[in-house]
């Protein structure tokens, strides 16, 4: 039997349609524990070329331009068959279908902060995911900290209305402080830009630099998380 | 004045290539850090199909280094063999 290449977890199945995959192979919708996972057969997993990210990105768009409710997979993630991915999914079943309910209708934009941070302050709390209790205790510290910024805390008070949820990863290689990213809901994204315009001119240490939107590939549930 | 005429036409244009260019950079790092570092992972890091999480970033590292970055050892993940000549 084929593998699976896995683009994404959906709320529903999209309307039928010539729904393709990276490669052009055709796209199954497999419903596992009251989930539908889009995935293509695929016998090896494409590797982490800068062309097989776009592709994937944009299978991931496609899906997402049709229903509410997508949480993207991480690049790379292929399962041997049908059972096994029925096998991985099933224990995760509820949070991932509360993950599903928090970004339906929604869509993600990101905030990259650059500036200067005192040493020690943002960049020794900073530690990679995934990670046990401790280093996750270490990374929210951080996180607490970069959020403690006061331009940071103006560009959130301001943003706020729109936010409907958000995350703050620190970042270990400065001018990078951090990413923020924000969950807003889809149609409001000229709204979101505006706001950040007229905060950002304000700030005095903080650099921002905005993208999106994204599908919300930052607010899939961390493994162990 | 012929010479004041053309300098006005020439920076706009450089300017809007180099936010041009930082937007692209922009771009492909939200575009690396989004599908390669996010998302769902179905079972740990071992299930994205190559053996090596770090691995993928230190290829990823030389595929998006500038030319006038690449240096011998960025080289080394193509077997020795130059990736981009300047």
């Amino acid at each position: 039997m084929t593998p699976l290449y896995l683009y994404a977890l959906l709320g529903t199945a999209p309307p039928p349609g010539r729904w393709r995959g990276l490669r052009g192979e055709p796209l199954r919708f497999v419903r596992v524990a009251g989930l539908v996972l889009a995935a293509g057969p695929m016998s090896r997993a494409p590797g982490p070329s800068l062309n097989t990210l776009r592709r994937h990105d944009a299978v991931v768009r496609r899906l997402a331009g049709a229903v509410p409710a997508v949480l993207p997979a991480r690049f790379g993630a292929l399962v041997t068959d049908r059972a096994a991915l029925a096998e991985l999914i099933a224990p995760q079943a509820a949070t991932l279908r509360r993950a599903l309910a928090q970004v339906a209708g929604r869509e993600q934009m990101t905030l990259r902060l650059y500036g200067s941070a005192r040493r020690g302050e943002v960049n020794e709390a900073a530690v990679p995911l995934p990670a046990g209790p401790g280093t996750r205790y270490l990374a929210s510290r951080g996180a607490a900290t970069l959020r403690a910024q006061p331009d940071l805390a103006r560009l959130r008070r301001t943003l706020a209305g729109l936010v409907r949820a958000e995350r703050i990863e620190p970042s270990q290689t400065p001018p990078l402080l951090g990413s923020v990213y924000h969950l807003v809901d889809r149609g409001q994204r000229r709204a979101y830009q505006r706001a950040l315009r007229r905060v950002t001119c304000q700030l005095a240490d903080l650099r921002v630099v905005p993208s999106g939107p994204w599908t919300p590939y930052a607010f899939a549930p961390e493994p162990g998380g | 004045m012929k010479r004041a005429t053309r300098m006005k036409r020439v920076r706009p244009r450089r300017r809007s290539e180099r936010r041009r260019l930082a937007a692209r950079d922009q771009s492909l790092l939200d575009l690396v850090d989004n599908v390669l570092s996010k998302g769902v992972v179905v079972s740990g890091e071992l299930l994205l199909g190559l053996a090596n999480v770090d691995l993928i970033y230190l290829r990823l590292t030389a595929l998006l280094c500038a030319a006038d970055r690449v240096s011998p050892a960025a080289r080394g993940w193509r077997g020795g063999r130059a990736a981009l000549t300047r």
